[in-house]
């Protein structure tokens, strides 16, 4: 590695090079280590400057708050609803756009991921002002519509980017040999626009989880996860909230490594296909 | 016979302020093979597009087997239409791909895969069956896509250039194969092709095309022998040409003053005197004269090179910039250096005499 590098960098920018790497990932991973370490003290505020022994009891703790799994629970809620929202708002856009060629595609894109230039906050207010005027209050619902608002922006502009690289004869080739329209969505489209179906539910249930800036003003009496480690910050921080960012961090690392082999597999049958 | 006849009523089709084919009559009988042949882009797939339903003429009707197909869609027309692109879906394997149709109306696995199985051996792919199209070569994926198409039983098949991509020995067994099938099942094809050779080797009938219009429809010898305008004498097959205007006419035969002097040719036409218009003769009607052979019309050339294609020869001359060709049978070959001085000649009953108008560029 070194070798190939110094042949086509001079010695002075090998060094920098390094030194800008061993920067960027201080950057990134010393706050999750610090994080990480402080969940493991003994002390009850979250630190590792003042160590005062190892421990598993924050895991106890955190297992112990109710609150925290009452919100967990409504954020898994939540995430479901937005998927079941968001999936076939986002499907049924995308193909407006790519399928219908109409003058009005401009405006009809524009106003589809207009909510992603929206801040969350304005989301989140005017969902539940919209829904307290039809005499439903703030709570999961609400939450899971604001969200759902922009997250459907994301899934449309995924299964775009799928449904522009399908050759539309493929479903005229279908009609053609006597499928009707839902069998060529069965049969041809649906088939083509698995893997897309797949991510794009993945990042929405990520983007729905980790949401704090709509949630918060839509949800109204009710918490998520993230909403209440929000809330609590006001009090000063617990090391159980470190404990359930081990938790995210191993689930995190589990589920990418996951994905990478499974797309790996993936990409080595495509090129079994291709030839 | 199960082929059914074809008709275009005054057929038109626009996209904008573009007209991709202007009002059109045409007539397909019932089993005949039946070509297409012209440019690019002269609108060749939009006439089967709108014959499979996909696009809608502007103005015009089409009638299928004497009924008309207007707001009948793809799936219920009696057509199968052979993609250029060809269109296989790559994540079935090429039986699923053969068996799509026959799923589609509801047949059980165990026929609809004999069945496939029957088509896979009518082109040659019968061991193929558990690939996948990206697996396949280019031929076989046209064959696979010829199969999927009869596979549906239709009356009529469209086919868009299905050889298109093929090298020259696979393309001439297909081009018999496809003949031998079309044969066999009775079943209407229309044909499309830029490739004249094809073109006469396989069809009933054809209809030259140029920029939305057809020019001439007629069987294969009809438009060889007598192409209707510059454009189809040029397009199909080819030429020494002799531009010129007409300066007398006599029963069926005209008088062309040209660059070269007067030659003389049929007058199919009935061109009248001071027309502008054009001399063709083909290549295997013109003759390299020796001293003792005289033809009706001699033009003096000089000798260039000759193209050996096997069992014929191409002699070619020029004078000035004009090029000629004289195409001959290698026997008996008389031989020339390159700069001779040599005299081509024709008669009158060989050439033609048709109003001036767009060649076909080659
Ligand atoms: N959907 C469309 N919108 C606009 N123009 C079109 C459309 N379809 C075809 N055209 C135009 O109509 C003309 C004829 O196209 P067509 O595909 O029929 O040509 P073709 O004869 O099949 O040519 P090729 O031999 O290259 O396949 C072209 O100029 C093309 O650009
Ligand atoms: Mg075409």
């Amino acid at each position: 590695m070194s070798n190939v590098s110094s042949s086509s960098f001079g010695r002075g920018s090998q060094i920098i090079l390094n030194v800008y790497l061993v920067i960027f990932f201080a950057y990134m991973f010393l706050p999750l280590i610090l994080m990480v370490a402080a969940g493991f003290n003994e002390f009850d505020t979250p630190s590792v400057t003042t160590w005062k022994g190892f421990t598993w009891k924050w895991f106890g703790v955190l297992a112990q708050d109710d609150r925290m799994w009452s919100g967990l629970v409504n954020s898994i809620l939540i995430a479901v609803g937005v998927i079941i929202v968001s999936m076939p708002l986002g499907l049924a856009g995308a193909f407006l756009i790519t399928r219908l060629q109409s003058r009005y595609n401009g405006l009809l894109y524009g106003i589809m991921v207009s909510p992603l230039l929206t801040p969350g906050i304005i989301l989140g207010i005017s969902t539940l002002i919209f829904w307290r005027e039809g005499g439903v209050s703030g709570g999961l619902f609400t939450a899971a519509v604001a969200q759902a608002t922009y997250i459907s922006s994301y899934t449309m502009l995924m299964f775009m980017a799928r449904l522009k690289r399908q050759d539309v004869t493929l479903e005229e080739a279908a009609l053609d040999l006597g499928a009707s329209h839902t069998q060529v969505f069965r049969r041809i489209t649906m088939p083509f626009l698995k893997p897309t179906i797949l991510t794009a539910a993945v990042i929405a249930f990520l983007q729905s989880f980790e949401n704090y800036n709509t949630t918060i003003f839509a949800i109204g009496g009710s918490h998520t996860l993230v909403t209440e480690i929000g809330s609590r910050m006001r009090f000063g921080l617990s090391p159980a909230v470190n404990v359930i960012g081990i938790i995210f961090v191993f689930l995190t690392i589990t589920f990418a490594t996951i994905y990478v082999i499974f797309r790996e597999r993936e990409k080595k049958r495509v090129s079994a296909l291709m030839g | 016979m199960r082929g059914m006849d074809i008709e275009l009523k005054d057929v038109s089709i626009r996209f904008g302020d573009f007209t991709a084919v202007y009002p059109t009559n045409l007539k397909v009988n019932a089993g005949e093979f039946f070509s297409i042949l012209g440019p690019s882009g002269c609108g060749k797939t939009t006439i089967l597009r709108m014959v499979s339903g996909f696009s809608n003429p502007t103005s015009g009707e089409i009638l299928i087997g004497g009924q008309s197909m207007a707001g009948i869609g793809p799936d219920k027309r009696p057509t199968a239409l052979i993609f250029q692109s060809l269109a296989l879906f790559p994540l079935m394997t090429v039986r699923e791909n053969v068996a799509f149709g026959l799923e589609m109306r509801g047949m059980a696995r165990g026929p609809r895969n004999d069945k496939a199985q029957e088509l896979l051996d009518l082109v040659a792919l019968g061991d193929q069956g558990e690939k996948i199209p990206d697996e396949l070569s280019g031929g076989q994926r046209q064959r696979v896509a010829i199969a999927r198409a009869l596979a549906v039983e239709p009356a009529v098949l469209l086919l868009d250039e299905p050889l298109s991509a093929l090298d020259l020995k696979l393309r001439q067994h297909m081009r018999s194969e496809l003949r031998d099938i079309q044969r066999k099942t009775g079943v209407t094809f229309i044909y499309i092709t830029h490739d004249q050779g094809e073109a006469l080797t396989m069809s009933d009938r054809i209809a030259v095309m140029k920029a939305g219009v057809i020019e001439q429809v007629g069987t294969t010898d009809q438009v060889y022998n007598e192409p209707s305008t510059a454009f189809a004498a040029t397009f199909v097959g080819a030429n020494n040409m002799f531009k010129g205007k007409i300066t007398k006419t006599s029963k069926g035969e005209a008088e062309i003053e040209t660059k070269y002097g007067l030659l003389r040719g049929t007058n199919p036409q009935n061109l009248s005197t001071g027309s502008e218009a054009i001399l063709f003769v083909r290549p295997e009607k013109t003759l390299v004269l020796s001293g003792k052979e005289k033809a009706e019309n001699t033009i003096d050339v000089t000798y260039e090179r000759r193209d050996l294609e096997g069992a014929f020869v191409n002699l070619h001359f020029q004078r000035e910039d004009n090029k000629f060709t004289v195409h001959q049978t290698n026997v008996d070959l008389k031989s020339f250096d390159k700069g001779d001085q040599c005299t081509i000649g024709f008669d009158a009953r060989a050439a033609m005499i048709l109003p001036d108008g767009e060649l076909a560029d080659e």
